[in-house]
């Protein structure tokens, strides 16, 4: 019996002979593998981006809006509006929360000077910087007294002040948003896009100036408002508080069958997007260990030719004294080193696309060191088990007839 | 002198029934320790058969064949590959060298299969390719060697596992008169050395030059030890 070292040292010689064939057979493989790396790299990526972009709502935040859970994106009727009352009694009546911050949406033209733009204004309270983590980059945020008093001053997102006021600190200076006049107090600072939203192009207005000066909306019930952001005492509280939320409202609005509200967490909203990107993932990552398949097919093609192709020299191997075994173990680590150099090579091809990616997208695709071993070591069995076919029927030949062909 | 061959009513039968091809019938040869020997015969004579079950190629339907003591008839096949190694050194019509593979690593393979260490390789290797000749070749690939040289890097291969006996399929085959010469004489040099050596060949002027000649014919031995005179008139019957 040959040693392994010796077996390595053969097959490693017969490849290198032939080296334009053994590239193209190991292109299966290391297309296969290049895949499998990039795609579970990207659905990495893509899960960790969604977790990041729910990160920056802030930590341990939920959600109130309007409508039942059952009814969210099928119905066309009107749900019972939550008011700013109901947040106040949230704020006041509930012990695991934190701080409520109510919001009126609205879309408006803004205009400043000779310069106007469609923009998104959003009424809040002072408590909205806390729950939503925005920070103030220059002047102040909107006050308690703002609220109270309903006082005509705006802070702008770091985006909208700049097209607003190009050439000029925006602090001090008026704007018109319905015709009616604003001070600008404040910018705040950068947030970036939340799933592809531009969360700096807003302007933020008190609750009460809005409602009262733009939007007019009122309701049977109170101060009507678009949805509450709720900040709980900590994650622990998370649940305590939504289900706290959920009972107060439903006193408050009589409810007796159907909320007419959701609570959304946004771990819920994590897991959820969690579960599809997973699922992407797993798609994605069958369908390249289908072409590791079919590399792995590719490669016993080739060794079935290359046994027929070599078969004199099988021949002569078998006359001079090499076993059954010897001449097994030989192909087999051939096949062997084909996949798994495939398998080296497709990785760093994997990786390479991976770099791409989070150079040209927002995703910042990792390389995941549990899909290269797993790639690396797949490739490798896939050798072992598509050599073994062209490895037995080159053992198995017949030195006297595998002479004789010429 | 020891027997290196023994053959004791040999028989090899091929197919079964109707399409039964007795190869070989009750052959009893025996060939001793240091002889030079050639087989002939008409194709289809069984000299083929004859030859690899020699080699331990083959197995006989029946009989026993003893090689250099050992009853190899019964052995399985990983130690009918071992004795290969060990005790026959196989030349063939067609060289059967490897491509990819210098003149010397050529020689090294049967010693690769013996595991003996690499230096001791290289050394019995260099030795080999100098005995037959091809000292100052060794690093050479067989594409950059003449058929002859081609034949006597086959011959270093041959010998260098120190077998018992040297068995070669029609060595001179494809070579031309000039070079049959030459590789017949270093058959001769080594067979003066006192190994074995046995030749398949169809060729009188090269069965000639060996010691004695057994004719097969019909899967029998139909003449052993011919006089040279003979051999003329026997080629031109077949």
């Amino acid at each position: 019996m040959v040693d392994f070292a010796e077996s390595t040292k053969m097959a490693v010689k017969t490849l290198a002979a032939n080296r334009l064939r053994s590239a193209l057979t190991m292109l299966g493989i290391i297309i296969g593998n290049a895949s499998v790396i990039t795609m579970v790299g990207v659905g990495e990526g893509a899960r960790e981006y969604a977790a990041g972009q729910f990160e920056s709502l802030g930590p341990n935040v939920l959600f109130i809006i309007p409508g039942s859970p059952a009814s969210q994106n099928r119905t066309l009727e009107r749900p019972r509006a939550l008011t700013f009352e109901d947040s106040e009694a949230i704020a006041t009546q509930v012990p695991t929360v934190d701080s409520v911050a109510p919001q009126l949406v609205t879309q408006q033209t803004v205009v400043a000077g000779n310069l106007n733009t469609n923009s998104t204004i959003t009424g809040v309270t002072p408590e909205f910087t806390t729950v939503r983590s925005f920070e103030v980059d220059a002047g102040r945020f909107i006050t308690d007294e703002d609220v109270e008093r309903g006082t005509r001053v705006v802070v702008l997102g770091p985006d909208l002040a700049d097209s607003l006021f190009p050439s000029e600190s925006p602090i001090g200076q008026t704007l018109r948003i319905r015709n009616v006049s604003f001070e600008v107090i404040g910018v705040l600072e950068a947030k970036g896009a939340f799933l592809g939203d531009n969360q700096d192009d807003i302007a933020y207005t008190p609750l009460t100036t809005l409602s009262s000066q733009i939007t007019g909306n009122t309701s049977p019930y109170g101060l009507e408002i678009s949805f509450i952001s709720v900040m709980a005492r900590d994650e622990q509280s998370m649940t305590a508080a939504q289900f706290q939320i959920q009972n107060l409202l439903r006193l408050r609005h009589r409810i007796v069958d159907e909320d007419s509200f959701t609570v959304r967490n946004q771990k819920d909203a994590l897991e959820l997007i969690g579960n599809v990107t997973g699922a992407l993932t797993v798609m994605l990552a069958a369908i390249a260990g289908i072409s590791l398949l079919v590399g792995g097919i590719g490669i016993m093609n080739i060794m079935l030719v290359s046994v027929r192709e070599r078969t004199q020299e099988i021949g002569l191997r078998k006359a001079i004294g090499a076993s059954e075994q010897d001449i097994l173990t030989q192909f087999m680590i051939e096949a062997t080193i084909l996949a798994a150099l495939g398998g080296a090579v497709g990785t760093l091809a994997g990786s390479g696309g991976i770099m791409l990616v989070s150079a040209l997208t927002p995703l910042a695709a990792g390389v995941s060191t549990t899909a290269v071993i797993v790639a690396v070591c797949v490739s490798g069995g896939i050798g072992l088990f598509f050599g073994v076919v062209p490895a037995r029927q080159a053992a198995k030949l017949d030195p006297i007839v595998a002479l004789r062909s010429a | 002198m020891k027997d290196i061959i023994r053959f004791q009513d040999i028989s090899k039968i091929y197919g079964s029934g109707n399409t039964e091809v007795r190869a070989l019938s009750h052959v009893n040869l025996t060939v001793q320790e240091g002889e030079y020997c050639s087989i002939m015969g008409p194709s289809g004579s069984g000299k083929s058969t004859a030859m690899n079950i020699i080699g331990c190629l083959d197995r006989p339907t029946s009989g026993r064949y003893e090689l250099d003591g050992t009853d190899v008839a019964q052995l399985s096949d990983a130690d009918l590959a071992i004795i290969r190694n060990r005790k026959i050194g196989f030349v063939f019509q067609q060289f059967h060298l490897l491509a990819q593979l210098s003149a010397l690593e050529n020689v090294m393979l049967p010693m690769v299969y013996a595991s003996l260490p690499q230096r001791e390789r290289q050394e019995r290797a260099a030795e080999a390719l100098t005995k037959v000749g091809l000292g100052n070749r060794m690093n050479n690939r067989p594409n950059q060697l003449s058929g002859g040289q081609q034949q006597r890097v086959a011959i270093a291969r041959a010998i260098v596992n120190q077998p018992v006996l040297l068995l070669a399929d029609e060595p001179t085959g494809a070579l031309d008169s000039h070079t049959t010469q030459e590789v017949m004489s270093i058959f001769a040099e080594l067979n003066a050395t006192g190994i074995t050596v046995v030749m398949v060949t169809h060729e009188p002027e090269v069965a000639r030059l060996t010691q004695r000649v057994v004719w097969f014919r019909d899967g029998e031995v139909m003449h052993d030890h011919m006089a040279p005179e003979d051999l003329g008139q026997l080629t031109v019957v077949t």
